[in-house]
């Protein structure tokens, strides 16, 4: 199941793959490794993840959240209205629930989500863009000859020296 | 016989009236492939041929660069200065057999040598067919832009292997004053814009110098040499390009001093390119993965004892598919 979630998430599932681990993350396991995996694979883009304990700061905010009724709506509407609502924070309490009891509990996600912001720092760097690959292209780019020098702009962006790769 | 000639030309007024009427109604109509090629050409020509002096602002994701270009066209030479306003003082200098980076802030200076090669927008038959069959070419609106009037014109792409684009040409030259690549949903990705320019007339030889007239003792001079690219078979083959992209070029260069040349090969639809890099790596780190500058997306992936990297202005999963489908035959 983990190498489905890996495929899902890079893109190269199936349609009948895409549905058994649709099934699968119904259970604790199968979702623990979704949101590991989005952990790490925040980590080694370097995006920002949430405050630790963010699930469980925003469930108790909702719940202090007033309940707002159309002011003139009638009785009977007022009745599936609130029905309605009633669903919703039920619906949003169980996924609260499910990433507090995910995110928040100890964790191998989070350790190693670290552990991977770790290699990425010491020799998975994220692919830089090459300055002298960018400059090779950048003559043969069409782009080039209908902008002059312009997107030359983009070769000058980048460090000067990206390392050896 | 005056008379007759008379209504000879207003039936024939009339009909031209009537066929340019008709012309606007049509909604939409479809671009034919000597259109494109046409206007194509008009811009590369304006870029090629006039002279011109402005500041032009380079904007990408929060990005906001802004930039001085100057560029003489003498005696069927091309001369280019783009200096960094802000950040450090970069500066791009093109001249007839080479284009040169100097990196101040780094003492580095990059010459990469200008080569023959299949100079746009001589576009075969083939590209002028597909830019037609793969972009919705068609005029947008008119606008004033760096104190010129311009018309805006739109290539929508009708597959998502490729970005859409918007240029905004001024009216008399055809030069493009303003250039957008735009995502799937209509977000920018990238834009240049000329803030001011001053299009004809003669441009001061100074405005093309470099601020170095020769290279300083302590800085590193990373050359490509020349002759390297001289087109021949690599052996690497691409499996998957999107439709209409078509083989332009395939050759080795020696990039930055590497030891082992690295084989180049480039695709474009004609509008936009892709380069697909391979070269040899021996010691462990390798970096893998995508990286984006702009409009231009990067994938790189370790295949054996190579590194193979597809970057070109298309979206990031169309260079990964280039990637991922490198072979050696």
């Amino acid at each position: 199941m983990n190498e489905q979630i890996s495929r899902l998430m890079d893109g190269d599932a199936g349609e009948p793959e895409l549905a058994r681990v649709c099934t699968a993350c119904a259970g604790a396991d199968a979702m623990q490794t979704w949101v590991c995996y989005h952990l790490i694979g925040d980590a080694l883009r370097g995006s920002r993840t949430l405050a630790p304990g963010f699930a469980r700061r925003f469930s108790a905010l909702l719940e202090r959240e007033p309940t707002v009724v159309a002011p003139r709506a009638r009785l009977t509407h007022r009745l599936g209205v609130s029905w309605a609502i009633a669903a919703t924070v039920a619906a949003v309490a169980v996924v609260g629930w499910t990433a507090v009891s995910l995110t928040d509990a100890p964790t191998t996600a989070l350790a190693r989500a670290r552990e991977a912001s770790d290699v990425h720092a010491a020799e998975l760097r994220p692919q830089t863009v090459p300055a002298d690959y960018l400059l090779a292209h950048q003559e043969y780019s069409p782009a080039t000859a209908m902008q002059g020098l312009g997107p030359y702009l983009r070769a000058v962006s980048v460090p000067a020296d990206d390392g050896q790769r | 016989m005056r008379a007759a000639i008379g209504t000879v030309s207003r039936r024939l007024a009339g009909a031209v009236f009537f066929s340019v009427a008709a012309w606007f109604i049509a909604i939409a109509p479809p671009a034919r492939a000597d259109d494109v090629a046409a206007w194509l050409a008009r811009a590369a020509s304006a870029a090629r041929a006039q002279n011109y002096v402005g500041t032009i602002v380079y904007q990408h994701g929060g990005h906001v660069q802004t930039s001085r270009l100057a560029h003489i066209f003498d005696n069927g030479e091309e001369f280019d200065r783009l200096v960094s306003l802000d950040g450090p003082a970069r500066e791009v200098i093109r001249s007839a057999g080479e284009v040169r980076c100097y990196y101040p802030d780094a003492k580095v200076v990059r010459v990469e040598p200008r080569t023959i090669r299949n100079v746009f927008p001589s576009l075969s038959a083939e590209q002028q067919q597909a830019l037609a069959k793969y972009y919705d070419f068609h005029k947008a609106e008119s606008a004033r832009i760096a104190g010129y009037d311009a018309q805006a014109w739109v290539f929508e792409p009708k597959d998502g292997m490729r970005y859409g684009h918007k240029f905004w040409a001024e009216n008399t030259t055809g030069l493009l004053l303003k250039a957008r690549v735009l995502g799937e949903h209509g977000d920018v990705v990238e834009q240049f814009a000329f803030m001011d320019i001053t299009i004809g007339g003669a441009v001061d030889r100074a405005l093309v110098k470099p601020t170095w007239s020769s290279t300083p003792p302590d800085w590193t001079v990373r050359e490509g040499s020349a002759g390297e690219t001289m087109p021949q078979d690599t052996g690497w083959v691409v499996t998957r390009v999107p439709p209409g992209f078509v083989k332009i070029m395939e050759g080795y260069r020696r990039l930055r001093g590497k030891p082992d040349p690295v084989a180049h090969l480039v695709f474009s639809d004609g509008l936009v390119a892709v380069s697909v890099f391979v070269q040899p790596v021996t010691s462990a780190p390798t970096h893998v993965g995508f990286s984006q500058q702009g409009g231009v997306n990067v994938y790189s992936l370790r295949l054996d004892d190579n590194l193979v990297t597809a970057l070109g202005e298309v979206p990031g999963s169309t260079v990964r598919e280039i990637a991922s489908s490198v072979t050696h035959h």
